[in-house]
């Protein structure tokens, strides 16, 4: 048991201060979502749904909503997909190159957006496939998918490596084996790619700012109503944007932790 | 496999595509194939281009180090002060707001730091200020703060976590004071997390254009902003692919002289 | 004990040789394997015994040489073709399977109906005492309980051969025992072969017709557990297997009597086998095992004796190991009973006398 002393109660306050600055925005946002002042300051105004009550009757914005679903939901697919694929390769298979295989599945999430962004238009542009909703899907699933990789080869890590040679000896062919060990193992894991990637695709707006042209995503919608000037029913679509991705994330967490044994590898 | 294809086609293949057209000429708005340097020379015989590069520069070396800095108390905390199901759900909180829209909470501090907003009414009520927060470089390092903290701490958390605490122990049986520990045996046995940490940090903040485009006032521009206003105006894409390669560089380099450096036994 | 003199071996190795890289696990290795009888292979980590039963069961390939079931080639045969399932150290067990799902997975693999399935896989759960158990989650099971399963689920496809990889292993000590009687029981019932890696000579021994002594990639000695513990054919046999003390030495008579000349003096062999084998100079390992010495605190009338110092004594039970030092420095072991050894009363430092028949010496040539 940790002592109260006042080393650590400072340390402990400073993890606090930590949190409050992490979720301040987010809880900002909510808070002003509600409020009925133009300009959010202190001290508030009275609690009001007017905004949400504008935003709601505004097309653009249901569609906008629409093509970020239609997306996010293409791109989980996707993702997921091809992440069960890079991790189960990196499970299964030693080959020469390999180290090269997944540097190049690996490096997306390092590359800054804009230049990503700036690349895929550029490409899809030259062969005329941009400005439509599966550009964006294209380019997000490039973006996504490391998230999907790691999350399902951490879930790899703890299987019993002798479960698909059983598979095997029991008659399985390799096919078989995935079908009915790996996949049925690993379906926490998945499960929780596909929130995961979700929500990395609905909240991403550098790239599909570049790609969309006119389909817009909610995000991309939001850059532009930014670039106007400061607009109280950006809090309203912030505060519906926060609430879905951190479902997601958090639903994602949930099925990977309570559906796996705890990773005993880690200190945590 | 179908990944190594994808991978291919649809990532390696436009950063390419990025490196050819920085060669290309724009002729009434319309880009022109070509192999012509004249891009790459106009660019980097700007002054400002340079300015900007060193700026942006600067602009992550300060936000890496001051996040590696301010996370670290909180990540030592969380590995070493609280239990574990108080660490688990740090953590799991912790990774919440990473994937939620950076764009929205962005302009959230908006709300915050302007010149009417929540602080400065607050220093109005003691008596301070009004001070200048946004449109300015603590604007911007706030944005890169909210981008980069949560993921920082989960980072060096995990690699703190891993420490053998048997060492530990040892080191203050052999009368190393508690807070030499922390520097001398802690820190290094940590190194990865806390070097994977900064890397991160500096990529992001590198590349980041939405920070010093809402909160630092763009002007001065980072390369992020020179990017976007090269294609907005003039779609002068060669020009930005110029800057974009330029960019491509200087991350490579810098993630593997760190992931060496990271992963480099001691001689 | 099966006929070992059949005309032809379920199981054949010919010539094969398993390299990883530039080492080799496995040896140029010959060995029939015949219907109906326990074999084990047995031998130290690393001496290839758990290389070949995974090239038998389809998970490795040979380097070289053949392997051959029923007389027919299986070198290329897939692991899911051949019918050669195995009971893992591991046991792994599906874990998102409940025990009747898992015991039915081969048959699953089969295309066999759900229907007979089931009722196939409660045959053997019943068979081996665990039918009630059939719907739980493996989670729940007991180390024994587990082992069974494991069982039922390589037996359902009532193949021809069982192939077991240290399957008692995570055990405990009690458990051990009485799966031991299990499994022996099982193989005489059934009339299948079983072939079982262990590194454990008291389960090969408790359980086997025939061990197979491995090292290095090699076969050291193939034989009856009895045969084995009471003629080894080499060096490293005589070591591994009992507990033996080992000198090497030269003849200095040869005759039906020989007499062997070792650092710590000069013994009378007559070895069961043929003494003749052995001529004046050759240098042989003179075997006395442990359990044929007789311990007095005077010098016997023997011919073969030596002297001793007690260093320590191992206690497991009714049988003692007591440990001494021969006076050039040589390590020597008896085992005697516990109620022999308390009317004695060593103590370390004591010296006695240790002393054997000529008839209880086995001799290894020098070139085994």
């Amino acid at each position: 048991m940790t002592r109260l002393s006042g080393q650590n109660l400072l340390l402990r306050g400073y993890v606090v201060l930590v949190f409050v600055f992490v979720f301040t925005p987010i809880v900002t946002s909510f808070v002003f979502s509600v409020n009925s002042d133009r300009f959010p300051t202190i001290p508030l105004g009275h609690f009001t749904t007017h905004w949400y009550e504008t935003i709601f009757s505004d097309p653009d914005i249901w569609e906008a909503f629409r093509v970020s679903a239609l997306v996010s939901i293409s791109v989980a697919i996707l993702a997921t997909f091809i992440g069960f694929c890079t991790a189960y390769t990196d499970y299964r298979y030693n080959f020469t190159g390999k180290a090269l295989y997944l540097s190049l599945a690996l490096l997306p999430p390092t590359i800054p957006l804009v230049i990503m962004g700036l690349a895929m238009l550029a490409l899809l542009a030259r062969i005329n496939m941009s400005g439509q909703i599966h550009s964006i899907v294209v380019s997000h699933v490039v973006l996504c998918a490391p998230f999907a990789m790691a999350v399902i080869r951490m879930r790899l890590a703890q299987i019993n490596p002798d479960l698909e040679p059983a598979a095997w000896n029991l008659g399985a062919s390799p096919w078989r084996a995935m079908r009915e060990v790996i996949i049925p193992f690993c379906r926490p894991a998945i499960a929780s790619a596909f929130c995961l990637t979700a929500a990395v695709s609905f909240d991403e707006f550098a790239v599909a700012w570049f790609v969309s042209g006119l389909n817009k995503t909610v995000p991309v919608m939001i850059l532009e109503i930014l670039q106007g000037n400061t607009d109280p029913q950006i809090n309203a679509i912030g505060s519906i944007v926060f609430a879905i991705s951190m479902s997601l994330v958090v639903i994602a967490q949930l099925i990977f932790f309570r559906k796996t044994s705890a990773p005993t590898t880690t200190g945590i | 496999m179908p990944i190594i294809i994808w991978q291919l086609v649809f990532f390696v293949f436009p950063l390419i595509f990025l490196v050819v057209i920085s060669f290309w000429l724009v002729k009434n708005y319309r880009m022109v194939p070509g192999l012509d340097t004249v891009n790459w020379t106009k660019m980097y015989s700007k002054g400002y281009f340079w300015d900007t590069y060193w700026r942006t520069l600067a602009y992550a070396m300060i936000a890496t180090i001051t996040t590696t800095i301010l996370a670290f108390p909180c990540s030592f905390a969380l590995a070493f002060k609280v239990s574990a199901t108080l660490r688990r759900w740090a953590l799991f909180f912790l990774i919440v707001p990473f994937f939620t829209s950076y764009l929205v909470r962005i302009y959230s501090w908006q709300i915050f730091l302007n010149d009417n907003g929540i602080f400065n009414r607050l220093f109005q009520y003691i008596g301070l200020g009004p001070f200048q927060l946004l449109n300015n470089f603590f604007g911007t390092l706030v944005g890169y703060l909210t981008l980069c903290l949560p993921l920082v701490v989960v980072l060096q958390l995990i690699s703190l976590a891993n420490v053998d605490r048997n060492l530990i122990e040892a080191a203050h049986n052999l009368g190393c004071g508690r807070l030499k520990t922390v520097f001398l045996v802690i820190v290094p046995l940590a190194k990865i997390g806390i070097i994977l940490g900064a890397v991160f940090t500096f990529i992001l903040s590198f590349g980041d254009f939405v920070s010093p485009y809402y909160l630092g006032g763009s002007k001065p521009p980072t390369l992020s902003i020179l990017i976007i206003d090269t294609t907005k105006s003039g779609q002068q894409w060669p020009r930005a692919a110029v800057v974009a390669v330029t960019m491509i560089v200087t991350l490579l380099v810098i993630m593997f002289a760190s992931v060496s450096a990271a992963y480099r036994k001691k001689p | 004990m099966p006929n070992t003199s059949q005309a032809r071996p379920l199981v054949s190795f010919e010539g094969v040789t398993k390299h990883y890289g530039t080492v080799a696990a496995v040896h140029a290795m010959d060995l029939d394997i015949f219907t109906g009888e326990f074999l084990a292979l047995m031998g130290p980590s690393g001496c290839g015994k758990t290389t070949s039963l995974r090239m038998l069961a389809g998970l490795e390939e040979p380097t070289e040489g053949e392997i051959r079931l029923d007389g027919r080639r299986i070198n290329e045969i897939n692991s899911a073709d051949r019918d050669t399932p195995m009971v893992w150290q591991s046991l792994a067990l599906f874990p998102f399977l409940n025990v009747r799902q898992n015991v039915e997975f081969g048959l699953k693999m089969r295309k066999i109906s759900p229907r007979d399935r089931q009722e196939r896989a409660m045959r053997w759960l019943d068979r081996l005492e665990i039918a009630d158990l059939a719907e739980r989650d493996i989670s729940q099971l007991s180390g024994g309980q587990r082992q069974r399963v494991a069982l039922a689920r390589s037996l359902v496809t009532e193949p021809r051969i069982l192939l077991l990889d240290e399957p008692l292993s995570a055990l405990d000590a009690n458990l051990v025992v009485k799966m031991q009687g299990v499994l022996a029981r099982l193989q005489k019932e059934l009339g299948i072969t079983f072939v079982y890696v262990t590194h454990s000579q008291s389960e090969a021994f408790a359980m086997s017709d025939r061990v197979v002594i491995m090292s290095q990639g090699r076969i050291e000695q193939i034989g009856s557990p009895k045969t084995i513990y009471r003629n080894p054919t080499s060096r490293f046999v005589a070591d591994f297997v009992g507990s033996n003390n080992i000198f090497s030495g030269t003849i200095s008579k040869e005759g039906a009597t020989l007499q062997v000349n070792t650092p710590v003096g000069c013994f009378s062999c007559s070895p069961a086998n043929d003494g003749n084998l052995f001529k004046t100079g050759s240098t042989l390992s003179m075997v006395v095992s442990a359990d044929l010495v007789q311990i007095s605190l005077t010098s016997p009338e023997t011919a073969n004796k030596v002297r001793c110092r007690f260093i320590s004594e191992e206690f497991v039970g009714s049988i003692v190991t007591v440990f001494a030092e021969l006076e050039n420095g040589a390590d020597f072991k008896v085992q005697v009973r516990q109620r022999d050894l308390a009317d004695l009363g060593l103590k370390a430092g004591t010296v006695f006398y240790a002393s054997w028949k000529a008839t209880d010496v086995h001799l290894i040539s020098e070139s085994a």
